[in-house]
Parts: structure tokens; C-alpha cells; sequence
């Protein structure tokens, strides 16, 4: 229903601005009046909640090094402040029909700064794109999150494991120099002049620009200043180089970052921000207060949060944030110690009841106390992350768009799909058949005894941070309320430290949360994990018919065949309660000095700051609310005019 | 002396030599797939992970990495972090944090002893009068209140009641004060607590009575004997104090975001970086080892009546 | 000034009659060490609305887990019954989660309670025991100095973790990890502590009278420390509870639906700044409960110093 007038808003708004022309000029003006009525700053405080450990893009375990790296070091492409993709390094691009070369002509007498801000002799040139590749492309670089662009880029794959063959002696008959020095002919990245580098890909990538925006392995490096420092690279500020807006200026590990604009970049006249000042600031309730005491320009505000500012001078201040393309869902256990949920989750019924059971709103209450509806997320891939070649969203095409729109909030049929499942898998007496008493080691996580009776024990395995604690909660309250404490016996297990290496891996558990994050500008980036024999498929299920979907898109000829084949593939993955989405990892609001809109529009990668707007005081809604309504007018009229 | 003094320091060496080989193999049991966050295990393949393991030298014999480590050891190099900052030198980690953690410990141990010891004596010079009330209050106030409690409570009411950053910035001096009086809190109760309870015991003595029979002064008695001898075992854990200021708190570390050493070890272990692990354990043993062997030499030192060597 | 001398009363210079029962009755009185403390400690009014008031703590605790009908655990569904503000209905309002703050603190105070009372009794009986012979006898002191520094320079998290990764999360875990340690480092406070007192006159004359060493220690030392361990002892409930918040942290927690006072400080901490009174219950129990034993803990040392029986 909450869709359905949703929908109809938006209609009503689409109309009026179409049939009143004038209305989006008001806009415009009402926008324009907001932004010159401010005074600007040239300092920018925000903070940062976990520590940097080191600044090498490459190698980094931690995503969170591409909040600085983003605007430090420059890609090829950056999208505009309506997400179309513009020159950045590079001043044009080509591409050919099919789309698996992509010639980019770099801008041309650009140099290296260095933590100092001063030019070094280094030249920004084709050469350190195809230099990026060669450093992630050597496994003694230890390059992190390489398989995606591993497998894109034509001959990498076998240069990589030739390479690590090598070094473990299982090839002996080449020599690791001579490969080295083969890289070029071997590895589809080419600088065909002093300016130019080409990229071959394996197949047609449609995506390819996005890519660039998110990953941090295309960016480029000074390939012989790298290798002078081996293991010293970018560990901190004063051993890397900057090509960006911004170049590192002072660092003191787990403390402070100041990053100051470069003095010669080569779109200087959009950095508006002479610096910017980073600290780090674990807690959520520190931020919110030091922002409220003018310390920091932003603060991201937690719903508890939210609910405390009501009747306060900020209560006009708290700002909806915008998408999260990363996705929380459950992860199920297919293959564990536990035969009792081991029969029952191999049972369509039973997992179409866990499918129903959730009452999805109330756990993304949890996070936007307003309007949780606008976070619930039923697909793996993100709403508005993928479009298709008419500008038609991925998520829209059928049946993810069955799934999509489905309100699974329905006990009544949760509980009549565990009915089914009983039928099927117990006798009348309540015994599930086949399955034994018996102990399920799931140490170091937990042991405990099954007695091969209902109720299915259920052993869900969270990490112990107190959200994630309140979540499993109210999935226990949840799961055992529609379906019935009768029939399941939900218990939580919180461990703590790095999950994934005790507890998803080695399936020491039954219900697994985790998310999923759509990386760029295609379904593939995590539909091709989750097949069968899919890094990503951890919980070991068997889903022949996804694995032949994923084979067809991967074989399609148009990029829309393409995304209707993963549209099939991830439908039927979600309908059948193989991975169970529910809400987007989207955290409600936020109070900024800044004005929205006036940076590009990053979707994939990270906040840059060129062209942010700083003022003295924080934004209000009704401003927010002005700026926002003008902008998605631009921004539909710049998409159009594409 | 010197026989006893060189017996102790062999016998610490071993004694540091077993906790930091029993903590060595104790790291190399640990599961390998422990050496990879999360997202960089549903990033990689077993075979690009086994990889970075060999590059690493993780995948040699304990044995034989830990010749690796000790030899290196010699040669002043601690090795590089592997997860928690990953290829940073460990000495350039501990380079930077040691001075900001000692420089908070050594504030607060001062402000600790002087004002835990002032406070001391202030309740036995006015035992079961407000001075000794007032103390007393203070102490279970300290001991009963949850300190998570009262230190959010000062971060965040007090700062901005007496206008006082939030979070410690190493160039605002006032930032130092609600890091080290929260640093201090405990030790001044401790140090009132036992002074305190030592005086008392040491005032109802024979020989105190007896002094002040024989017509000493007060404050002659209260100097000469009832302070010193309360002092002797509070003196003994003097050594291990200073040396440990370089182990900052975890919570005041986090809560004022200092750059300290306060939290490495939790998170070295929590995120298995065994090298940062191994490392800081070393240190910390040696350092626990010589604050013991300090002590004891101390007390012998100002306490004629203990000798702690053999009995030929 | 000088003061002049009382003039002596002849009276009381009379010789006695001699009483046979009396002249046989000389050198025995009836005391008793620890009747005389306990009487000496009763006979303070504080102390008996302390331990009144600690009883009563302890049976509430007890009771009103058996006799109430509200479920600790029970989740509310509805947004609007999360983070309630005191009333009728719940006295000290609702968590994050819905739940009644009155029930799950005493169910938190009977856990935390029971926990701190084992800890308690492990580290400073064993302590003490350890403690005693390892200061008392001079042999033994490389040997102890040995073990201690093992155990104690071996950063607890590190075998923690191990411990973690071998047990599953219990109150037995939580035991062994609080108390893994504790023993031993009671032990060498109690160790300094005689090393102090150990050359005393009239140890050695014992000692010299032949008097066993254990005697020694049980008779004349540990009666002379009786009262450190009773505040050692009291110490102990706080510090079980403090330190339950940082074992949660290396995982050692307790499954996620035990209730101890830790663990509701704990999930509290996150919303202290926005709902303060969701901390009030179980931070005043914890109070009564830790100033209650620190003075009855003082006030049994004093009582148990002989020079100040009756």
C-alpha cells in the first residue's frame, strides 16, 4: 500500500513538473537564493570512525582507505554532479563495438606531488595506468579484492598465477624475469603512446567507466618510485604520491588526517576547499555532540539519536541520507553439523516460511525511525545502482521486479509453509525423519544437542557488536512468532573478532548475517559469487538453474539480454530463500554544514570534495528539501539531454 | 647483593624467554584464515590467500619463524604489521605511540600519587571526621559507580559544563585535562584506599603508642614511623607503575581518541596480528619482569628488616 | 603547670579476704577471637542496616525471579515499546528492545551475584592460602616469583582468546576466565603483605619454639590480614562486574539472553547520553551492593583487630 501511494506521489510530482514548466524555475530560483545567501568556509571538519591503516590503494584490506584515496589520487573517468561520467586523467575516451577496448587519451604535462605539495620529476603518464596493473598483477604485491579485475582484463589471469606458480616452484621451466618482462605482450593494458593507454578486456563491459570509479586497483602508481620503497609504499602519507584534488598533508596514525588542495591540479578552479580536516572519532554519541558544539561540519545521527533531537534546535537540522548500495542479508547454512536445520533448509517450504516470517519494517526501524519502508531491500543488487542502456533500472526488470515489489511480511504464510515442510520431513509424532539425537559442534562458536524432534533448532551466529545483538533479537521474536515457537527453537549466538574465517567458512553456523554491496554498474559483480562453486556461496547450496542463468547472461549479446538473464537468475535465487536480502545497510540521518549537490555525484566510489560548499551553520530541511527538488529537475533534464 | 641481583636477572630472562615462546606457538595455533578480515576472504581464493600467506613467511614451521623473528630481533628490526596496519614497521608503530601513552601514564601517575596520597593522609589525620568521610565518598564512588558510567558521564556533561574539548588534540594543552584526571581517578582511591588502611594498622602498634608515651612529638611519630612504614607496601609496586605507563587504557584511550598504545594489544589479537602480537607480549614481559626485580630490590632498599637474599 | 599529686584514699588500700573459688579461677577468661569480633562489628548501627539492607538485595534477587510473571527476554515488536520512559507499567521503563528494566535488573543483580561470590571465593581463598606459605617461606620464593611472572606476563587476552576458541560461551567460561588469574595475583599482594610482617618478634619466637610453618601462617598471619582479605574480598563484586564488559569484548561474553548487571551496564553504555535513566536501577543496586561490602568489609577489619574488642 505504502508503495502504491509512493507511487502515486511520484507520479502526481513527474506531472506537475512536466505540466508546469515554471514551477521547476521557482525551484531553481529558491535554490539559487539558499546558495548565495550563505558565506562560505575554506576548512572543511569531518571525522572519520576507524582508523586508516595505511594509504596503499592497492593493497588494503579496508575499504575505508578509499574515502582519502578518492581524492588523492585521480581515475581515468569521475562522474559529474549528476553521475554522468566525465573526463577526470583523462581527457577522452574511446570504445570500441563491442565494448572490451577502451582507449583513454591521459591529459598531458601533469606531474606527481608529493606530502609537501610540491612537483616531483615524476610525469603522470599512459605508462602508470599500465603500471597500476603491473604492480596488482605481481602476487608479491599481495593486491587485495583483485578478482574482478583479474578476470576482466584480458591475459591477467594467467600472468597472475604464472607468476605465483612460480614462486611456488610448480613451474620450472620459465623464469620469473622473463615473465615479468613479458608483461606487456601478456596482460591486455597497453600505453600505445606517451599519452594513451588501452585497456582489452576478456568480454564486453558495458560497465567499464563504473568500475573505474570503484575500484582503487585502476588507479594509477609511479611504478619505479613504488618499487624503490617495496613494502614501505603508502604506509603512510610521506612515502606516496598525489595526482588528486588533495594530497595528504599531515597524518598521525589513528588520530588526525589534514588534506590540502594541490596547488597543481589541473581542475583547480572547482576545489573549493582550501583544506580539509579529518579526525578520528570512534563513537556515534562523541561526533553528534561535537558537532553540536560547532567542532565538525557532519555528523551522521543514529535513530536513537533521531529521537532524542525531537523538540531540539536541531530537530529542523537531521537530513535523510540518500542510497546505500550494500545490502544486509541472511545467510543460510546448507551443509552444517546441525541435520536438523540441515533437512529442514533443503526443503523449499521451510525456507520460503524464514522467506515470510520477518516483519522487515520493524528491523529497519532500527536505523530510520521516519520512514523504514525506504530502506526494506528484497533483491541482492541495489535499486538504482544498475541501469540499462534506455535508462531503465535493473532492479525494474521482471520478475526481480515480482520480488522487489512483495511484501514479505506475512506470518499467516510463513506459518503455513512451516506446516508443509512438517508434512514433508517429520512423522506424526513430531520427529524429524532421519535426523538422529545428537551434539553439533559449531565450536569455537557453540556446541549444543539436538534431539531430532521439532522444534528445528536454529542456531543463528551475529557478531557481538550491539546493534547486530538487537537485530538478532528481533529475529528470534520475529521467527518464533510467525512460525511458532512450537515448531523452531531459534537460538543466538554473538561472537566476536573477525567472523568470516571461524564462522561462515568453516559453516559453524545456521542463519549467518552479512551484506552484500553492489560495487558497480553491473549485476555481475556479486551474482557471478554466488553460484554454486561461488566464493561467495559459503553456505554450499546447489542452484543448477541459477549457475545456467548466470552461464546465459555471461553470454548474452546486449547488454539488456544480459541484465534480463542475471534479472531471472537473481529472482529465482531470492524467491526460493537461497540468501534472504531484507533492508539495505542505509543508517537514516545526518546533520551537515554543507550544501548537498554541489560534488560529484560518486556512486559506486567515494565522497570527493571538489566543488563541496561549506557554511558556518547547518543546513536546514526546508533547504535540503528546496536544494533536493531543484536538483533531481537538473539532474533528470542532464540525464535526458545524455 | 651482586650474586642475588645477577640470579634475579638470569632467572627474569628465562622467565621472559618462556612467556615469549609459549606465546609464540600459542599465536601459530591460531587458524590461518584468522590472517584475513572478512571482505578480503570473500574477495580472494584460497590459492591468492595461500599466496599472501608464503609472502608473509606465515606458512613456515613455528620453529623456524621464530629464528626468523629472533634473528631479525637482533638486527633492531621488529617486523611489519600484518592486519591490524598492514606492512607498517612495527617500530615506526610503537615509535609513535609509546610517547603520547608514557607522556598520559606519566601525568596521571604523578597527579595519582600526590593526590591519592594527600588524600590518604588527610583520612587518618582525620579518621571518623570529614576529612576520612570525605575520602571514604570519593573511594566508593570511584569503586561503585561502573567506570564506563562516570567517564561518558565527565566526556560529555563535564566537558561542557567547565567548556573543555571533547576529544584530546595534541595542540589545545586544556585538552590534557579530562584524559589524565580520568587516568588518575583509580589510582588516587587506590593509593587514599591503602595509605589509609596501612596507617591506620601501623597507628595502633605498640611502638607508636609507645613513642607517643615517651613524649614524641606527633608529627614527629607521624613522619619518622607511621608514614614510612605504611609507605613500604605501596612502595613495591612503584617500579611496575612507571614502567607500565606505556600501556595506556583502553576506554580513556578511545573515549578521548588518543593515539596511544592503549587499545593495540586487544585489537592486535582480536584481528590476529600475530607479529604486533608477539611483539608488544615481549615487550610487556620484559617490562613486567624488571617493575617485579625493581620492587623487590626497592623494598629491600628502604625496609631494612626484609632481605631477600639467600641465607648462607 | 604542675599538677599537683591526688591525695592517695586509705580505703582502697585494704587486703582482701581469700577466696578459694576465685584464687582457682585465675588465668582463664572466656574469650573468644571471633565471638568478640562479631560482637564488636554488630555493635554498630550502620553495619546493621547495611547487612539488612544486603540481605534484602539478596532475596529480593532471589525471590522475585521465582514469583514474577514478567519474561526478562520478552522483545517487543512494536517500535513504540522500545526506550520507554519510566511508568506504572514498567517502573524504570523499557530498553532498546522493549524489555522491563525492574525484571531484567534483578535477574542481572541474582546472576552477577552469584558469579562474583564464586570469583570471590576462589581468588582470595585460594589467594590467600598461596599467598600465606609462598611469603612465609623463603624456599618456595623463586619458585612462586617463577610461576607468577609466567602467569601473570602472559596478556590475559591472549589465552583468553585461546580460551574462547576452545569453550563455548557459559558461565563456567566466564568463571575460568575471571578467575584464571585473579588467585595469584591475590596471592602476591597477600605474599607482600607478610614478607612485612613475617620477621616479626613474635613469629620468630615461634618459630624458634618449633612451631610448624603452617601453624604459623593460619594461626598468627592470616588472622592478622583477616582484614585485607574481607576487603579484597568485597572488591571482588565490582570488579567481576567491570571485568565481565571487558571479557564480552575478547569474546568470552555470556550467551546473548543471560542477564548479569555487566551485561545490562554494557548494552546500556551505547544509549547512556540519550536515555540516562535506563542506567539509573541497575547503577544504584550496583552501588548499594559495592559501598555496602567496602564498609562492612571496614568495619569487620577493624572488628577483627583485637585491640579493639571489649
Amino acid at each position: 500500500m505504502k508503495r502504491l501511494i509512493a507511487l502515486l506521489l511520484s507520479l502526481v510530482m513527474l506531472l506537475s513538473v512536466a505540466a508546469v514548466p515554471a514551477m521547476g524555475e521557482d525551484l531553481a530560483a529558491a535554490a539559487k537564493a539558499i546558495k548565495e545567501s550563505k558565506t562560505y568556509e575554506n576548512t572543511y571538519n569531518t571525522y572519520f570512525s576507524s582508523s586508516y591503516a595505511s594509504f596503499n590503494y592497492y593493497s588494503t584490506a579496508y575499504a575505508t582507505v578509499r574515502e582519502i584515496v578518492a581524492n588523492c589520487i585521480d581515475g581515468l573517468v569521475e562522474p559529474d554532479i549528476y553521475g554522468v561520467y566525465v573526463p577526470s586523467l583523462a581527457e577522452s575516451w574511446e570504445v570500441n563495438d563491442d565494448q572490451t577496448v577502451w582507449t583513454f587519451k591521459i591529459r598531458e604535462g601533469l606531474k606527481w606531488i608529493d606530502h609537501t605539495g610540491a612537483e616531483t620529476e615524476y610525469a603522470l603518464t599512459a605508462e602508470d595506468f599500465v603500471d597500476g596493473i603491473r604492480y596488482i598483477a605481481d602476487p608479491k604485491n599481495d593486491a587485495y579484492s583483485l578478482r574482478v579485475v583479474r578476470n576482466m582484463i584480458s591475459g591477467m589471469y594467467d600472468y597472475y598465477w604464472l607468476l605465483d606458480d612460480i614462486d611456488c616452484e610448480l613451474v620450472t621451466d620459465k623464469n620469473r624475469e622473463d615473465v615479468v618482462a613479458s608483461f606487456d605482450e601478456m596482460v591486455g593494458v597497453k600505453a600505445l603512446d606517451e599519452y594513451t593507454v588501452q585497456y582489452t578486456l576478456e568480454s564486453s563491459a558495458p560497465y567499464f567507466l563504473s568500475l573505474i570509479e570503484s575500484s582503487m586497483l585502476m588507479l594509477p602508481v609511479e611504478y619505479d618510485y613504488a618499487m624503490a620503497l617495496g613494502d614501505d609504499f603508502a604506509v603512510d602519507n610521506e612515502h606516496m604520491l598525489y595526482c588528486g584534488a588533495y594530497y595528504v598533508s599531515e597524518f598521525e596514525r589513528d588520530k588526525a588526517i589534514t588534506l590540502s588542495a594541490n596547488p597543481y591540479y589541473w581542475d583547480k578552479a572547482n576545489i573549493t576547499l582550501d583544506t580539509v580536516e579529518y579526525q578520528m572519532i570512534p563513537d556515534g554519541t562523541t561526533s553528534l555532540e561535537m558537532f553540536k558544539r560547532g567542532m565538525i561540519d557532519y555528523t551522521s545521527v543514529e535513530s536513537e539519536a533521531y529521537d532524542s533531537l525531537q523538540g531540539t534546535e536541531y530537530a529542523d537540522k537531521l537530513l535523510p541520507t540518500s542510497h546505500s548500495f550494500s545490502t544486509n542479508y541472511l545467510w543460510l547454512d546448507f551443509d552444517g553439523e546441525n541435520t536438523e536445520f540441515k533437512t529442514f533448509i533443503n526443503n523449499e517450504n521451510f525456507r520460503k516460511a524464514l522467506l515470510y516470517s520477518m516483519d522487515r519494517e520493524v528491523l529497519a526501524a532500527l536505523r530510520e525511525p521516519v520512514d523504514p519502508a525506504r530502506i526494506l531491500r528484497n533483491t541482492i543488487n541495489a535499486e538504482g545502482a544498475i541501469y540499462d542502456s534506455t535508462g531503465k533500472d535493473y532492479t525494474d526488470y521482471s520478475p526481480l521486479k515480482e520480488i522487489k515489489e512483495t511484501n514479505y511480511n506475512q506470518p499467516e504464510l510463513a506459518r503455513e509453509y512451516m506446516e508443509k515442510a512438517i508434512a514433508e520431513l517429520c512423522d506424526e509424532n513430531g520427529n524429524i525423519i532421519g535426523v538422529e539425537a545428537g551434539t553439533v559442534d559449531y565450536l569455537p562458536v557453540c556446541s549444543f544437542d539436538i534431539d531430532g524432534k521439532l522444534p528445528v533448532t536454529i542456531c543463528y551466529v551475529g557478531t557481538d557488536d550491539e546493534e547486530e545483538i538487537i537485530m538478532a533479537q528481533l529475529f528470534k521474536a520475529m521467527m518464533e512468532e510467525s512460525i511458532g515457537a512450537d515448531y523452531i527453537d531459534f537460538q543466538i549466538q554473538a561472537f566476536s573478532g573477525w567472523t568470516y574465517g571461524t564462522v561462515a567458512d568453516p559453516l559453524n553456523y545456521d542463519i549467518y548475517f552479512d551484506s552484500l554491496s553492489t560495487g558497480y554498474a553491473d549485476p555481475s559483480g556479486i551474482l557471478t559469487r554466488l553460484t554454486t562453486d561461488g566464493a561467495e556461496n559459503v553456505g554450499c547450496y546447489n542452484v543448477p538453474e541459477f549457475d545456467a542463468l548466470i552461464e546465459k547472461a555471461l553470454a548474452a549479446e546486449t547488454f539488456e539480454e544480459r541484465l534480463q538473464y542475471f534479472a531471472e537468475a537473481e529472482a529465482y535465487l531470492c524467491g526460493n530463500g537461497f540468501v534472504i536480502p531484507f533492508i539495505s545497510s542505509l543508517r537514516g540521518y545526518y546533520m551537515s554544514n554543507s550544501i548537498p549537490y554541489t560534488s560529484p555525484r560518486t556512486l559506486y566510489g567515494n565522497e570527493k570534495y571538489k566543488g563541496t560548499l561549506v557554511m558556518a551553520e547547518p543546513l536546514t530541511q526546508e533547504e535540503f528539501e528546496t536544494l533536493k527538488a531543484a536538483y533531481e529537475i537538473e539532474r533528470d533534464k542532464a540525464l535526458a539531454g545524455n | 647483593m651482586g650474586k642475588y641481583i645477577l640470579k634475579r636477572t638470569l632467572n627474569s630472562i628465562l622467565t621472559v624467554m618462556i612467556v615469549f615462546v609459549a606465546v609464540f606457538m600459542l599465536l601459530r595455533l591460531m587458524p590461518l584464515s584468522g590472517y584475513f578480515p572478512p571482505e578480503m576472504i570473500k574477495e580472494t581464493d584460497e590459492a591468492t590467500r595461500m599466496t599472501y600467506l608464503r609472502n608473509q613467511g606465515l606458512l613456515d614451521h613455528p620453529i623456524v619463524q621464530l629464528g626468523r623473528f629472533v634473528k631479525n630481533l637482533f638486527q633492531g628490526d621488529l617486523g611489519r604489521s600484518l592486519t591490524v596496519y598492514p606492512k607498517v614497521p612495527i617500530s615506526t608503530l610503537l615509535a609513535e605511540k609509546i610517547p603520547v601513552t608514557a607522556a598520559f601514564g606519566l601525568a596521571s601517575m604523578i597527579l595519582g600519587i600526590v593526590l591519592g596520597l594527600s588524600l590518604g593522609m588527610l583520612m587518618v589525620r582525620f579518621k571518623d571526621r570529614w576529612g576520612d568521610h570525605l575520602g571514604t565518598g570519593y573511594i566508593l564512588m570511584v569503586r561503585a559507580i561502573p567506570s564506563l558510567i562516570y567517564l561518558f558521564f565527565i566526556q560529555v556533561w563535564v566537558s561542557l559544563w567547565l567548556n573543555l574539548p571533547m576529544v584530546f588534540d595534541k595542540d589545545i594543552p586544556s585538552s590534557w585535562i579530562l584524559p589524565v584526571i580520568c587516568l588518575s581517578l583509580g589510582s588516587i582511591a587506590w593509593y587514599a584506599l591503602w595509605l589509609r588502611r596501612f596507617m591506620v594498622d601501623e597507628e595502633n602498634k605498640d611502638y607508636v603508642k609507645f613513642a607517643m608515651v615517651k613524649g614524641f612529638s606527633k608529627k614527629e611519630v607521624w613522619k619518622r614511623h607511621i608514614f614510612k612504614n605504611a609507605i613500604i607496601p605501596l612502595v613495591i609496586y612503584l617500579p611496575s607503575d612507571l614502567l607500565f605507563i606505556i600501556s595506556g587504557s583502553l576506554v580513556i584511550e578511545t573515549l578521548y581518541v588518543i593515539p596511544g598504545t592503549g587499545g593495540l594489544l586487544t585489537t592486535a589479537i582480536e584481528k590476529q596480528d600475530n607479529n604486533l602480537v608477539q611483539v608488544i607480549v615481549l615487550m610487556y614481559a620484559v617490562l613486567s619482569v624488571l617493575g617485579v626485580f625493581l620492587g623487590d630490590l626497592l623494598i629491600a632498599a628502604v625496609d631494612p628488616r626484609i632481605t631477600l637474599m639467600e641465607d648462607n | 603547670m604542675e599538677k599537683k599529686m591526688p591525695e592517695l584514699n586509705p580505703l582502697k588500700f585494704r587486703a582482701k579476704v581469700f577466696d578459694q573459688m576465685l584464687s582457682e579461677d585465675t588465668g582463664y577468661s572466656n574469650y573468644s577471637y571471633w565471638r568478640s569480633t562479631i560482637r564488636t562489628f554488630f555493635k554498630n548501627k550502620a553495619v546493621v542496616v547495611l547487612v539488612a539492607l544486603i540481605v534484602l538485595i539478596i532475596l529480593m534477587s532471589f525471590i522475585y525471579p521465582m514469583v514474577s510473571p514478567v519474561n526478562p527476554n520478552k522483545v517487543a515488536l512494536k517500535r513504540t515499546m522500545w526506550n520507554n520512559r519510566p511508568s506504572w507499567e514498567h517502573l524504570f521503563g523499557t530498553d532498546g528492545l522493549g524489555r522491563d528494566i525492574w525484571t531484567r535488573a534483578w535477574y542481572g543483580v541474582r546472576n552477577s551475584f552469584l558469579l562474583a561470590f564464586c570469583i570471590a571465593l576462589s581468588d582470595v581463598g585460594i589467594g590467600m592460602l598461596v599467598g600465606a606459605i609462598w611469603g612465609y617461606n623463603k624456599k618456595l620464593d623463586p619458585i612462586m616469583i617463577e610461576i607468577y611472572n609466567v602467569i601473570t606476563n602472559i596478556p590475559s587476552t591472549v589465552y583468553l582468546v585461546l580460551l574462547a576458541y576452545i569453550m563455548n560461551t557459559s558461565y563456567l567460561t566466564l568463571f575460568v576466565s575471571m578467575a584464571s588469574r585473579g588467585w595469584i595475583v591475590e596471592a602476591r599482594f597477600f605474599r607482600n603483605r607478610i614478607l612485612s610482617i613475617r620477621d616479626n618478634e613474635y613469629n620468630m619466637a615461634s618459630r624458634c619454639l618449633g612451631t610448624p610453618m603452617r601453624r604459623i601462617a593460619t594461626k598468627n598471619i592470616i588472622p592478622h590480614i583477616i582484614s585485607l582479605i574481607i576487603m579484597e574480598a568485597a572488591l571482588c563484586i565490582p570488579y567481576s562486574i567491570g571485568s565481565e564488559v571487558f571479557l564480552g569484548f575478547v569474546g568470552i561474553g555470556l550467551p546473548v539472553d543471560a542477564i548479569t548487571l555487566g551485561n545490562i551496564v554494557n548494552q546500556g553504555r551505547a544509549s547512556f547520553t540519550l536515555h540516562p535513566y535506563q542506567m539509573l536501577l541497575p547503577t544504584i543496586i550496583l552501588c548499594i551492593i559495592t559501598v555496602a561490602f567496602y564498609v562492612i568489609g571496614n568495619k569487620f577489619a577493624d572488628a577483627s583487630d583485637p585491640r579493639n574488642h571489649v
